[in-house]
């Protein structure tokens, strides 16, 4: 049985990774989960991502590391190659604006989230990519439930809410329904 | 009750305000700087006073003048920031101030990495200072949420032992979100578990006495008591004197007040798959007993027989669970290793030592099960990250 | 015992354990008489002192309450204790020169900046003389001590134009003052000055040590010479002759001109605590 749900966020830096684990993290606080969050060391800020450790559940958490994600939303090619081996029965959601060059070898599904792109589409720049992302999280991770992503995006967001609503929505239907 | 997510920072700058602190003085160093910010915002809300020292070695002195005007004080760093304490604690180890010292573990030596977790300083933390002759407290929680329990209980024994206490944590504690309990009234603190001792004043003639008693209230300046506090060898009225007999006295109450009374804290420990004799003692502190656990855990459904201790009270160091002959491993964050020297001399002397150290990161489960596995067969481990770099 | 003793200082630590000839007595006395002339009680004063002769010569002779820091900090243990204490009562601090302008100058200086209220009386024998005789930051050129057997050639902080003064007036201390120990009653002003200002002051006041700095440098423990050699050198400021290397009186004052430490932050947490903001 499935006790604990893992999930990696990874990226540049400025790109949100830190944020997208807070709010994940928040809404599974509100959820009542007991919630571990690692955010990534300074060296990897510099040295090309940026990493969330998202672990959430019923019960108290050992570790708190993420050694087999659920879940792996990948934002940079280089976070992509860092931890992608890392994946066995959990998915890769992928941004292909960064993700440019996909291991096809994986067993791993793989699904593209044209976060970027689609935020610049929706709103004409690409800042509301990680609602997005967040949006389509909240559809995907069963243990969640979207309307406290939803708030928690706007708790930690203070501002721009019309906008983050819209871009939640747009990212909870890009994979259709649960 | 409130929950949070939120980081270890968060969590201990709340459980120092919750133990009464109300003067903090730091400098910033990662990883301990967000505690020295949150506590910059926290403590004047509270009456409590923030400032930063000139360097960490004036601002544990600042602490210490804030201590000896009465206040409950601490100060947070990380390893090059604790070494400059030297001066300080010592001074505070012989005058006896009740002072509380976090210290997030990062890697070292030096500046190393600031960013990454390290446990670079276990024995520096049993040995602060110069010259001998005292001990220490020193405690190490594993998660934020413990963090904040432990600090209140540093606070605590600070208070009765009239001593600082270290508590050691790393850099995935005081930089890790999680979900923190944060108690809003003395009957919450007490339901999780919360002691607090009020500051309490010396009013003399004996500012220090030749016994190992503890709750011997500390010296407090200001009130005319004709308190007496200085580097020098002490008289029971707090002369200075240079005589071997009255040095020896205050040695004698600087090591037997605490070890006489490790009942107040050697209770500070967890075991997980211990009852049962296990063939392999994991013993671990810190975040990396995170990993160990869940490895266990994992391990004895693989039917091994492994067992693991973690230790909260690191100094004195806790001799009495490591008294059965049995393999031990020692999982520490450092390629040194440095717990696995007490393990060595704690445990009955046949005893089959082994030493697993990672740094910067904690260990994989996958690492543990293999170093397990290995043990148990009767293998010794490879110093595997030294052969990947080909040393 | 005489009258001002008796009033304020412990039995047991007089006669002090200072070597014979000493003119550190002769400072200590001109600050417990300055404490006596300011109408200050025993419960008024919080004393403390360093590492070295002047420290652990006036350590726990004062009848209150009083503590010796280790070497250099007892700026920051007193910046620290200002912060606590009910703000009438005084900081004194009887400290040596090794340990205010070597080992203790970043905290003097920081002491300074902040204007923490405390006055400290730097009792300069010209070197490390309670380790047998070193030279130190106010040792004159050429002078001969243990470890400057061929006349001490470091730049210090009192020659070729340097005052130290002028470094913590520049850091922001509010009462400079510069006196030798023979100076009496003038000291006594100056110290005197120094307590009444709520804020940072610190008085210079050169001793002759006749056992380590007299028996190396002037080759005479003679009390006499030792003390001739001083007053020679010193002038009260503005009769400063050519050989003068002590000027004295009072250096510098802006007493009571600007916020005190301690002052401010109480205030400052206070408005926060209110407000939430300042």
């Amino acid at each position: 049985m499935k006790t604990r749900t893992e999930i990696l966020a990874s990226g540049f830096g400025g790109q949100g990774v830190v944020r997208l684990g807070q709010i994940l993290g928040e809404a599974a606080v509100k959820q009542g989960y007991r919630v571990t969050m690692l955010k990534s060391h300074g060296t990897e800020m510099r040295g090309g991502y940026v990493r969330s450790q998202i672990v959430f559940s019923k019960e108290p958490i050992d570790s708190p590391m993420v050694e087999s994600p659920d879940y792996f939303v990948a934002l940079s090619l280089a976070a992509y190659k860092a931890f992608k081996h890392l994946v066995k029965d959990g998915m890769i959601l992928y941004d292909p604006a960064f993700v440019v060059q996909l291991d096809e070898g994986l067993v791993c599904v793989q699904k593209p989230v044209p976060a970027k792109d689609m935020s610049v589409e929706n709103f004409g720049r690409p800042v509301f990519a990680n609602t997005i992302m967040l949006g389509v999280l909240a559809n995907l991770v069963e243990e969640l439930d979207p309307g406290t992503v939803l708030d928690s995006i706007l708790h930690v967001i203070p501002k721009y809410h019309e906008e983050n609503k819209k871009a939640f929505e747009v990212g909870y239907e890009l994979l259709g329904k649960r | 009750m409130k929950r949070y997510l939120e980081t270890g920072n968060f969590a201990i700058t709340e459980g120092a305000i919750l133990a009464g602190c109300r003067f903090f003085a730091g400098y910033p160093i990662t990883p301990a700087t967000e505690l020295a910010e949150a506590m910059s915002y926290r403590l004047p809300q509270m009456g409590g006073i923030y400032i930063q020292g000139e360097d960490e070695c004036a601002a544990l002195h600042l602490c210490i003048g804030a201590a000896l005007g009465g206040y409950k004080a601490m100060t947070a760093t990380s390893g090059p920031g604790y070494i400059l304490y030297a001066d300080p604690y010592g001074w505070a180890i012989g005058c006896e101030i009740p002072l509380m010292i976090l210290n997030s573990g990062r890697v070292g030596p030096v500046s190393g990495i600031t960013g990454a977790p390290g446990q670079g300083e276990f024995y520096l933390t049993r040995y602060p200072t110069q010259g001998g002759n005292f001990e220490t407290i020193v405690l190490a929680p594993n998660s934020a949420q413990e963090a904040m329990a432990i600090v209140v209980e540093a606070f605590y024994l600070s208070e009765r032992f009239r001593t600082p206490v270290t508590v050691l944590a790393d850099q995935l504690i005081t930089d890790g979100f999680e979900d923190i309990s944060v108690p809003e009234n003395e009957g919450e603190m007490e339901e999780m578990g919360f002691r607090k001792w009020p500051r309490k004043i010396n009013r003399g003639p004996e500012f220090y006495p030749a016994t190992d008693e503890i709750d011997i209230p500390p010296v407090v300046l200001g009130h005319n008591t004709g308190a007496l506090c200085s580097d020098w060898t002490p008289t029971e009225e707090g002369y200075d004197i240079e005589e071997v007999a009255a040095h020896h006295k205050h040695a004698y109450r600087l090591i037997y007040k605490i070890r006489n009374h490790r009942d107040l804290f050697n209770t500070l420990y967890e075991k997980t798959f211990m009852d049962d004799d296990p063939d392999l003692v994991v013993v671990s502190y810190g975040t990396p007993s995170r990993v160990v656990n869940t490895a266990v855990k994992k391990a004895r459904q693989m039917g091994m027989k492994v067992g693991a201790l973690r230790l909260i009270n690191l100094w004195p160091f806790p001799d009495e669970h490591f008294t059965r002959k049995t393999k031990y491993l020692s999982v520490e964050l450092n390629w040194d290793g440095q717990l696995v020297r007490e393990v060595q001399r704690a445990a009955p002397k046949d005893s089959k030592i082994n030493f697993l150290g990672t740094c910067g990161d904690l260990p994989t489960i996958p690492d543990l099960i293999e170093a397990f596995t290995k043990i148990l067969r009767g293998q010794s481990l490879e110093r595997r990250g030294w052969e990947l770099e080909g040393w | 015992m005489d009258y001002l003793s008796k009033k304020y200082l412990r039995s047991r630590k007089i006669p002090s354990t200072a070597c014979s000839g000493c003119g550190l007595g002769l400072n200590h006395k001109a600050v417990v008489q300055a404490v006596y002339e300011l109408g200050l009680e025993v419960e008024d004063v919080v004393w403390g002192t360093s590492i070295g002769c002047a420290g652990r010569q006036t350590f726990g002779t004062w009848k209150g309450d009083g503590f010796a820091g280790t070497h250099g900090r007892v700026y920051a243990i007193a910046r620290g204790l200002r912060l606590t204490l009910p703000p009438e009562k005084k900081i004194i601090l009887t400290v040596g020169d090794g340990d205010a302008f070597g080992i203790g100058l970043l905290h003097l200086i920081h002491a300074s900046r902040c204007n923490a209220d405390m006055t400290i009386i730097v009792n300069d024998n010209l070197g490390y003389m309670s380790t047998g005789g070193q030279y130190g930051w106010t040792t004159p050129h050429g002078s001969k001590t243990d470890s400057s057997p061929y006349g001490m050639y470091e730049h210090n902080l009192m020659s070729d134009g340097m005052d130290v003064l002028g470094v913590l007036k520049h850091a922001g201390a509010t009462f400079l003052a510069r006196h030798v120990a023979m100076d009496g009653q003038r000291a006594v002003e100056s110290i005197k000055k120094g307590i009444q200002n709520r804020g940072l002051s610190l008085i210079h006041m050169v001793f002759p040590c006749p056992t380590n700095f007299g028996s190396r440098e002037l080759g005479t423990r003679d009390t006499v010479k030792i003390y001739e050699w001083i007053e020679n050198q010193a002038a009260p400021l503005g009769q400063e002759k050519e050989n003068t290397v002590w000027a004295t009186g009072v250096y510098f004052d802006a007493s009571n001109s600007r916020p005190e430490f301690s002052e401010s932050i109480r205030k400052n947490v206070e408005t926060i605590r209110r407000t939430a903001a300042l």
